[in-house]
């Protein structure tokens, strides 16, 4: 589908962006990043405004520009200057091990992330290897509403709940649960002054299939607080009857069709009928890939497992619709 | 049955310790410059036989190089965002290099030498800033770009200077009065290449959304539109007037070649013939000056020269790596070509003698 490369996983160069509303601490992890001792060599892609005090040939500035590529639909708008900088730098025969990305605090992640997906050079060269979201304990509350913020939450494979030292225990677990309304299948993370183990943001895989939904394998398990009244949520079915791949994959596409704009992420391992093997699947606005992965071990519970992030999500009409699928 | 003896049986390599990104003749053909990703740029210098390592290899890559029209400079940009001179002195004289010129504007990937005059167009950032030889600074006025300069071409005449970026292609005449607007044409897309005929007033912009554009009387005639490309149009090549229709214009998007032909001037006019070859990406294309002869550089580790009937003449090895670049000589008797482990190679070429037209008396290659 429309995610896969030719070119297998492990032959492309792992790639994390890194997001945050303005003040969140990306510049402080970012130089967590060039000067720990992980022994990878870590090219940072920063954006023009980016306060990285450090002289690093491998620092390099862009100027972050939108190229839309098809009558300004945001599911087709991609990174520009990405697309320009990461064909020059790739022409070096000792590059780097990992490539690191910022993105403004004011800037939607989306178009970052289908830049790997749609872009010709870069999908052969490039993997996404996980979204980092950096979030302000402290402050995040007075910018909310900040569509920004929103979509920042909403893409995240690792949050990373930031200045948990200038919060209270309640304060901290308001936020969290108001996070996890928006964004339930993310890794959480807290930490203070951008101090984060790198093996939890850099070597992720949270974009690879077979990982899709190992990051919190009980995500679906609680019930979580929707917040119906949020303009971004998540919506989450569990479905104990096998599905059928025909009609779950009509649905999806008619789906992100229709409402692509709308639909951030999705994530799904799912249980099809007649078949040992698990279908993984995931979505970001209109990309989407699919396929299946390993058979279902003896002792797991065979069941199907989905999540949608998105802007205005009408359960009701969602859940007939994935209902429609079963097998 | 005639023998056709191959058009090319020396060769001379070297290496740089990086990619090589851009490889530049002095029009006087006394000079070859070579630059790397690693930054490192050497130049040749034919008549004294040496050669002399500019800069050595510093983790800021270089990405285009370019000698004056009167080969007295020799420029160079790329990852440090600044504009690097040398002064040229002559065959066997060291070069004096000019403190760089700081432009803060990122990356910068596109500069490109005025065809006829001392102006040097660089894209820096989301403006074109021309620097002239002449009297050693910058050109008044910039051109101002809806984003970052993703192309530059200069028209033969070097009177006109056209720059593309996502949405528009803008074509400037910088000596032109200063109420005189710059044209600017929405194309939907982002132009990565840009190339002027020759002699004529066609603009050809090779687009990010696999098309191409023909843009007849310097852009104010009714565009021609190619779409349907398998891959981005990265490389375009112009080879030579034959009357009054448009010289052949050869065009590469991923691993293929095709050259596109004119055959009368009316809407249907356009032909294109498809040169099947190359497995992999095709880099750099080029025909040489004064011929048909074209040359297309492929990451398959081939340089393949085609005859201007688009027949393959001759497929030339990289020695297991692809190719980046490629640059003629004005003689159109030498064809150097840059890998992507560091390697170069150089090939005298003897051009059939069908395929020359008007060529320019010879060089000399190596006196």
């Amino acid at each position: 589908m429309a995610f896969s490369s030719a070119v297998p996983a492990s032959k492309r160069l792992p790639v994390t962006v890194l997001t945050g509303y303005l003040g969140s601490g990306k510049t402080t992890l970012l130089n967590r990043i060039l000067t720990h001792e992980h022994g990878l060599k870590v090219a940072v892609i920063v954006n023009e405004f980016g306060e990285v005090g450090i002289d690093n040939q491998l620092v390099i500035d862009v100027d972050e520009e939108i190229f839309e590529m098809n009558n300004g639909c945001i599911c087709c708008t991609v990174r520009g200057d990405l697309i320009r900088i990461i064909g020059n730098l790739m022409k070096r025969r000792d590059r780097f091990d990992h490539l690191v990305i910022e993105t403004t605090g004011l800037a939607d992640p989306a178009p970052v992330i289908q830049t790997f997906f749609v872009d010709e050079d870069l999908k052969d060269e490039l993997r996404l290897d996980a979204v980092v979201t950096l979030v302000d304990l402290k402050h995040i509350l007075q910018h909310w509403e900040a569509e920004e913020v929103q979509e920042q939450l909403a893409f995240a494979d690792v949050l990373l709940l930031n200045k948990s030292d200038l919060v209270t225990d309640d304060e901290r677990l308001d936020i969290e649960q108001r996070v996890r309304a928006i964004n339930p299948m993310a890794r959480m993370l807290s930490t203070s002054n951008s101090n984060v183990p790198m093996d939890q943001i850099l070597g992720v895989e949270a974009f690879e299939l077979e990982r899709a939904l190992s990051l919190d394998p009980g995500f679906l398990v609680d019930e979580h607080e929707h917040e119906h009244d949020a303009a971004v949520g998540s919506i989450a079915f569990v479905e104990d009857r096998p599905m059928d791949l025909e009609k779950l994959g009509n649905w999806i596409s008619d789906l992100v069709a229709e409402r692509g704009p709308d639909l951030f992420r999705m994530k799904g391992i799912i249980n099809l009928l007649g078949k040992d093997e698990r279908y993984v699947f995931q979505a970001v606005h209109m990309l989407i890939d699919g396929d299946f992965d390993r058979p279902w071990k003896i002792d797991e519970r065979r069941r199907t497992e989905f999540v949608i992030i998105g802007r205005n999500l009408d359960e009701e009409m969602l859940r007939a619709g994935f209902n429609s699928c079963v097998a | 049955m005639v023998v056709t003896p191959p058009l090319v049986d020396k060769r001379f390599s070297g290496e740089l310790q990086q990619a090589i990104t851009a490889l530049s003749w002095s029009p006087s053909g006394e000079f070859l410059a070579i630059a790397s990703a690693g930054g490192e740029l050497l130049l040749l210098d034919f008549p004294a036989g040496c050669e002399e390592l500019l800069r050595g290899n510093s983790d800021k890559s270089l990405s285009a190089i370019g000698f004056s029209r009167d080969s007295c400079f020799l420029m160079a940009v790329g990852q440090a965002s600044c504009l690097l001179l040398w002064e040229l002195g002559g065959s066997g004289i060291r070069p004096i290099p000019f403190d760089p010129i700081p432009l803060a504007c990122g990356w910068i990937d596109q500069a490109l030498w005025q065809p006829v005059g001392s102006l040097l167009a660089v894209g820096a950032g989301r403006e074109v800033r021309l620097w002239d030889s002449s009297t050693r600074g910058w050109f008044p006025g910039c051109l101002d770009m809806a984003g970052t300069v993703q192309g530059l071409a200069w028209s033969a005449d070097g009177m006109q200077l056209a720059a593309s970026c996502h949405g528009e292609l803008v074509i400037w005449k910088p000596f032109a009065k200063s109420e005189d607007e710059p044209l600017r044409i929405p194309t939907g897309s982002a132009g990565l290449v840009l190339a002027f005929s020759p002699t004529g007033d066609l603009l050809a912009s090779g687009q990010m959304d696999r098309s191409l554009l023909l843009l007849p009387q310097f852009g104010q005639g009714r565009p021609w539109r190619f779409s349907g490309f398998p891959a981005k149009v990265r490389s375009l090549a112009w080879g030579q007037n034959k009357g009054v229709l448009a010289p052949p214009l050869a065009v590469a998007a991923a691993e293929n070649v095709v050259i596109w032909e004119q055959r009368d001037a009316s809407e249907q006019g356009w032909h294109a013939n498809p040169l099947i070859w190359h497995q992999q990406r095709v880099q750099a294309l080029s025909f040489a000056p004064g011929s048909n002869l074209l040359a297309s550089a492929s990451a398959d580790g081939t340089v393949a020269l085609w005859d201007g009937r688009g027949r393959l003449r001759q497929p030339l090895e990289g020695d297991g790596q692809g190719f980046q670049c490629l640059a003629w000589r004005g003689d159109g008797l030498h064809l150097a070509a840059g890998g992507d482990q560091g390697s170069w190679w150089l090939w005298p070429v003897a051009v059939p003698a069908r395929e020359k037209q008007n060529r320019a008396a010879g060089f000399g290659f190596g006196q």
